[in-house]
């Protein structure tokens, strides 16, 4: 069986690299190891993640009440029984990290955060407040691809943090650099056209393409054009932008290059979610659809995926598929027909773990190198504000599934950190240095660092060395 | 030896690639001699960089063996000392002008083999702004004709917001109608950013690159959908009220030119695309398109019409005229004839435009544009009659001064506020986040929907500066010397009073009656007095109960003082910093009252603050200037070396790892001392220029509270534990010390020692020196570029403006926008 790594050795990088020179060739080639790239999955949640619903049932009293007392603890995840709501990964317990005491105090927390949990900032809805890019972004620029990165989100529609338009293009929860936020897709509808339009067999998204590289082409030209008789820094203000215009074009013919791969992994969605209203669990069924052919096909190394944020109405929940869901009256704990809140909470974390066990069997099924895509995978599952509704940052507590190259060390266990201001306590900032560490980036620290904790920690930068490989 | 042949091995290496060096007579010779380089880097530098002694951890002995990139940034180094004439130290043996000159010109080669910027590139750059020599730039003795290089300039993000705005905005409307909440241009992201320092931000240096590209891509496509949306409802697509996105219901007429084009039932004619073309071109570049760009364009149009139709065909050609990156640059290139110097003047459209971008935001009003249309933008005079008429103008360019950083106030030219901003760099206070419980809790961070405390101290500073603009007299030193500030102040002072008034009225009615015990018996007799101030009777977090207000007025007016015009539980309200000014507390902001408030506050201002005077003492510019836990002496002095005394300082050395130790017995100035005091001497070469300017400073804390002893913020020092939960811990203090020495005026009558901020700033404000340094930054500002020596005349005319006019802004700013520097370029 050919796999997509003979593919694409034989097809994208054989037709495509040829064209590709100087900064363009390191930006949209294959990791020069000749290892597949990593590919990682940020799935974040809104109103909060509890800890309380982390613990495994099975824990001894003892380390029970050391959880209760956030004491630092540690257990084979395969000696216990998982959560309910959890417990459509019990196949995947090997992979399975579920990672309590990390803390983002430095973080906008409360109700909405925007770009705080992923670049470790206290973001707000100024542009402004966008002081670096995300930590997805810091990852995909260590595994190129030719889209870089792509955000699908469930909008808000509602609260503070609404999208107008919550099924098209809209500014999503990652960064590109300091004031860039980045743009998700809303819907599996404009995802699917956005994405896969090079391969479309829809006319009218056909000539949209060809007016798009139309444009492109002529702007291209046009501004290599001006630089022709400037030299030094003035052909550097004209040149920059024109050598911009030409790496879209060889990314779109890169694209090109990699239709028959693409073509075969578009998503396979029926028409129920690709319609212009669908409900909140027919959206996150479509996008991991998209996020799946994307990663599948080479596109993007990178996935973020807004699986709800606290203004998502939520619709067609399991159970209560006729009721139109209040992530923020939720959060207040009122009740939803005969569910109370937590119960209803219950409901939709346990729909999030089935897109995780769809993610991971899919990629489990794709053969790559000597195993399968999975083993290049790292997903993490996490709240976009820390541990409630009205969450101060003190606890942000993750799920995280890794496959056999993933290179932290955490795979199949339930690890406790040390709670804020213990000995040996750890924020979001370590959490994505180490990873940021493990892959090749040797950052001394990402993100910003909580001021309160110094008191209690003599230096909060680095890395978490005992998770290094 | 091993230090010599390492050094062969540099030269060598260096020599082997061909480089030729001119020689000190001005003649080329081949550096065919490895051995002069060699004698020279023996004599005068690898006796203290060399294997025995390594000053400042800098070795040049060892430069072949350096990984490249280290060994650039070193011979970076090397060339900037030796260009400005830092190395060798003064007390060493110092080489010939020709020997220094072959030096550099070694090193120089050395950088351009391997495309590393040399000092000409650097002297660009704002960080080597007071490069030029101060002295000679003044002395009055350079005659040289002053001119600007041709260039090509980013837009600012005001004036790109600007240049968007015209696309859509019909002749005459206000621009301040499309900035104002919910923000009209829902699909537009500004592709730019300034940089975050304290001196001049938008420099003519930048270039545009892919990141600006992909911005641009979708903001083109937004604008030219809405551009078009008009004629798509007249031709039946969609109805009026329909929006794809309920949250962007922006609209603007459809320019005639394409509604013909949407509006045709067949495909139009060349002519109707010419006018379309010709159309979006005066929209987008505000010019004609030339023959070869209709040609071109019209290729273009043609061909996307037969492969989509009229509509999306003609809104190709919008989208690619959106993406020429004229669009995002101010082009300068001059025009005529060159002058015996060979300099151009602007054309008059471009005069136009420098102008108005100089002044404001936006593009240049009908008088301006139509003077620059008859070639009526020729001459000093005309430049002058129009930097006046629009400087006197109220209206044209009012708007905030920067949205982007906080809620800024209004004034009628942001940009002349923009300039002290950028000059002061008090706004970067937002960007220094404190441990809120270090304040004792009154400090709150930026985040969601506001930028808290430092936004609303911005906010106050930019009123200080406002005021003395507005007032234009001896602007520079009352700034610095000013000892007026604002706070808070919601309500102006007729309306603050008038409110003030009435509370007091209400106060005074009912501080005698049963308002504590028997409120419904007092809201019922007194009900049409309360009504008023929404004075109510009933619950709530933020509800003015009458119990709630009387126990405030009580603490308030009872006590002899003023209450703020604003309840301390209102909604939102974040008014509670008053400590960073030393002032007391706000009371009731804490929720209680009790203690020794004593808040009085001052409805009509500006009003005197006790240890203050001028914006260097404004708690915006001490945060500003300060870390997230202490001070910042050295940054603090470095802002007065290189703003005030036009010095430069170097940057610190790649060998070194600046770090303030921990010392639980010493204050923050003691500890700063122990690694770059006197006694290290490799550090205070360059610290002598920082630290005993900023020392004065440490009478204010890093939340800008005056004080005279400094908590010793450490475990071991602690005397209590807060008892709150955003209450500070308690500590042990030592009295802080803020001698300090200026130096560097040029005027002995100024230099010396000094007891304090107070005192320094006093004398800075007399010093010349002083005037002229902020005279070069506002060249810079206005220029977007450092001066060189060959603007010596127009700095010398702008700081006599300022001088015989008695300290105007507005004249200086004249005088500027009326030079060669501005009207010229080469």
């Amino acid at each position: 069986m050919k796999t997509r790594r003979d593919f694409l050795k034989s097809s994208a990088l054989g037709a495509g690299a040829l064209l590709l020179s100087g900064s363009q060739a390191k930006t949209f080639a294959a990791p020069t190891s000749g290892q597949p790239p990593m590919r990682f999955i940020f799935m974040h949640k809104g109103n909060g993640l509890f800890p309380s619903v982390m613990v495994p049932p099975s824990l001894s009293e003892s380390d029970k009440a050391k959880e209760n007392k956030r004491e630092s603890l540690e257990v084979e995840i395969a000696k216990h029984e998982l959560p309910a709501w959890m417990s459509v990964l019990n196949d995947h317990k090997e992979h399975l990290t579920i990672l309590q005491g990390l803390s983002g105090k430095m973080c906008t927390t409360g109700h909405h955060t925007w770009q705080s949990s992923l670049g470790v900032y206290a973001a707000n809805e100024r542009l402004a407040s966008i002081k670096w890019a995300t930590v997805d972004f810091e990852l995909a620029k260590l595994f190129p691809s030719p889209l870089e990165h792509i955000e699908l989100a469930c909008f808000p529609c509602d609260g503070g943090n609404a999208r107008g338009n919550i099924h098209g293009i809209e500014k999503g929860f990652s960064a590109r650099g300091p004031q860039q936020p980045n743009y998700a897709f809303g819907s599996p509808k404009v995802a699917v056209n956005e994405l896969f339009k090079s391969v479309s067999s829809n006319a009218a998204d056909r000539i949209r393409y060809e007016l798009e590289r139309k444009v492109l082409d002529f702007t291209a030209g046009n501004q290599a054009g001006l630089g022709r008789e400037l030299a030094g820094l003035e052909l550097a203000k004209v040149k920059n932008y024109a050598d911009a215009m030409e790496d879209i074009r060889r990314r779109n013919k890169k694209l090109e290059s990699m239709s028959a791969v693409i073509a075969r992994n578009l998503p396979k969605l029926a028409p129920k979610y690709l319609a212009d209203d669908l409900s909140t669990i027919d959206c996150q069924v479509g996008h991991t659809e998209v996020l799946l052919s994307a990663l599948i096909s080479g596109m993007t190394n990178v996935v973020t995926f807004t699986v709800d944020e606290l203004g998502t109405l939520y619709t067609g929940v399991p159970g209560i598929e006729g009721e139109k869901i209040n992530l923020h009256d939720i959060g207040h704990g009122k009740s939803v027909g005969l569910l109370k809140a937590d119960e209803v909470r219950e409901k939709i974390r346990t729909r999030h773990m089935a897109l995780v066990d769809t993610i991971v069997r899919r990629l489990k099924s794709v053969p790559e190198g000597k195993g399968t895509m999975f083993d290049n995978t790292m997903i993490f599952y996490f709240p976009d504000n820390g541990e409630t509704h009205h969450s101060s940052g003190i606890e942000w507590p993750f799920v995280v599934l890794s496959g056999r190259n993933a290179k932290l060390n955490i795979a199949g266990r339930f690890i406790r950190l040390p709670h804020w201001g213990q000995a040996g306590h750890m924020t979001l900032g370590n959490f994505y240095t180490t990873l940021l560490n493990a892959y090749g980036n040797p950052i001394k620290h990402y993100g910003d660092l909580d001021l309160g904790l110094n008191k209690f920690v003599a230096d909060q930068t680095g890395p978490i060395k005992r998770f290094m490989a | 030896m091993r230090h010599i042949r390492a050094i062969s091995l540099s030269v060598v290496a260096i020599l082997a690639t061909g480089g030729h060096v001119a020689a000190a007579d001005g003649g080329a010779v081949a550096v065919g001699d490895p051995s002069a380089i060699q004698g020279l880097l023996r004599t005068y530098c690898v006796g203290c960089h060399g294997e025995k002694k390594s000053k400042g951890q800098v070795r040049l002995d060892t430069l072949a063996t350096l990984d490249a990139k280290v060994r650039l940034d070193l011979m970076g180094k090397v060339e900037e000392q030796l260009h400005f004439s830092e190395m060798p130290p003064d007390d060493e043996k110092q080489p010939s002008p020709t020997e220094r000159k072959l030096l550099m010109d070694w090193v120089r080669a050395e950088l351009q083999k391997s495309n590393a910027p040399s000092i000409e590139d650097k002297l660009r750059y704002p960080d080597f702004g007071n490069a030029v020599d101060h002295d000679k730039l003044f002395s009055g003795t350079i005659q040289g004709k002053a001119f600007t290089p041709v260039r090509r300039w980013l837009v600012s993000p005001q004036i790109f917001m600007g240049r968007v705005i015209d696309i859509f905005r019909p002749a005459g409307a206000p621009y301040d109608k499309y900035l104002r909440w919910p923000i009209s241009f829902y699909g537009v992201v500004n592709p730019f950013v300034l940089p975050d320092r304290a001196g001049i931000r938008d420099y003519a240096i930048s270039p545009l690159d892919g990141g600006h590209l992909l911005v641009m891509l979708g903001s083109a496509q937004w604008i030219s959908q809405k551009q078009i949306r008009e004629a798509r409802v007249k031709k039946g697509e969609f109805k009026a009220d329909y929006f794809e996105n309920k949250a962007d219901r922006f609209t603007a007429p459809t320019h005639q030119a394409f509604a013909s084009v949407i509006l045709n039932p067949v495909k139009p004619a060349d002519d109707a695309l010419v006018t379309a073309i010709q159309a979006q071109f005066g929209l987008v570049l505000q010019r004609s398109a030339s023959e070869a760009e209709l040609a071109k364009y019209l290729a273009l149009t043609r061909s996307a019409i037969d492969l989509a139709g009229n509509t999306e065909g003609l809104r190709q050609m919008l989208v690619a005229v959106l993406l020429e990156s004229e669009f995002l640059y101010r082009l300068e290139f001059g025009s005529g004839a060159p002058d015996a110097s060979g300099r151009k003047l602007l054309s008059p459209r471009e005069a136009s435009y420098a102008i108005s971008y100089a002044l404001g935001d936006w593009n240049p009003d009908p008088a301006l544009a139509k003077a620059a249309a008859e070639g009526r933008l020729n001459t000093k005079e005309d430049y002058r009659r129009e930097v006046v008429r629009l400087l006197a103008d109220e209206n044209y360019f009012k708007g905030q001064i920067d949205p982007a950083i906080n809620n800024s106030d209004v004034v009628s030219h942001p940009k002349v506020v923009r300039f002290f901003r950028e000059f002061f760099g008090y706004p970067n206070a937002v960007k220094v986040f404190k441990d809120k419980n270090r304040s004792g809790g009154y400090y709150d961070n930026p985040g969601r929907g506001s930028s808290a405390t430092p936004g609303s101290l911005i906010r106050e500073a930019d009123r200080v500066v406002a005021l003395h603009i507005k007032q234009d007299k001896a602007v520079f030193e009352r700034l610095l010397t000013s000892d007026e500030f604002f706070l808070y102040h919601n309500l102006d002072n007729e309306k603050g009073q008038q409110l003030i008034a009435e509370w007091k009225a209400i106060y005074e009615a009912l501080k005698d009656t049963d308002w504590r015990t028997n409120p419904e018996k007092v809201f019922a007799e007194h009900g049409a007095l309360l009504k008023k101030h929404r004075i109510e009777n009933g619950k709530g977090v933020h509800a003015n109960t009458l119990a709630r207000v009387m126990e405030h007025f009580s603490y308030t007016f009872g006590k002899g003082h003023t209450p703020f015009t604003t309840f301390p539980w209102a909604h939102g309200n974040q008014f509670r910093y008053s400590q960073s000014y030393s002032l007391p507390a706000t009371p009731g902001v804490s929720g209680s009252y009790g203690g020794d408030d004593h808040f009085d506050y001052q409805v009509v201002q500006p009003f005197k603050i006790a240890n203050r005077k001028g914006i260097l003492t404004h708690p915006a510019w001490l945060i500003a200037h300060s870390s997230n836990f202490h001070t910042d002496p050295i940054r603090r002095g470095r802002w007065i070396q290189e703003k005030l005394l036009a010095g430069r300082v170097p940057d610190v050395p790649i060998t070194v790892d600046a770090k303030v130790p921990e010392n639980p017995h010493m204050t923050f100035r003691e500890r700063v001392e122990s690694v770059t005091g006197q006694t290290q001497t490799a550090c205070w070469k360059c610290h002598q220029h920082m630290n005993p300017l900023g020392y004065p400073f440490e009478f204010y804390d890093d939340f800008g509270r005056f004080r005279r002893d400094e908590p010793l913020e450490n475990p071991e020092n602690l005397v209590a534990k807060a008892k709150g939960k955003y209450d500070a811990d308690n500590y042990k203090t030592k009295p802080v010390h803020t001698e300090g020495l200026l130096r560097g005026t040029g005027d002995p009558k100024l230099d010396g020692p000094v007891s304090g901020a107070l005192e320094m700033i006093d004398r800075l404000a007399t010093s010349t020196r002083v005037r002229q340094s902020i005279i070069r930054h506002t060249f810079r500002f206005y220029l977007g570029r450092n001066e060189m020596l060959s603007d010596s005349q127009t700095l010398i005319a702008a700081d006599k403006a300022y001088v015989e006019s008695g300290g105007s802004f507005n004249a200086v700013i004249v005088s500027l926008l009326t030079s060669d520097s501005f009207m010229y370029r080469k």
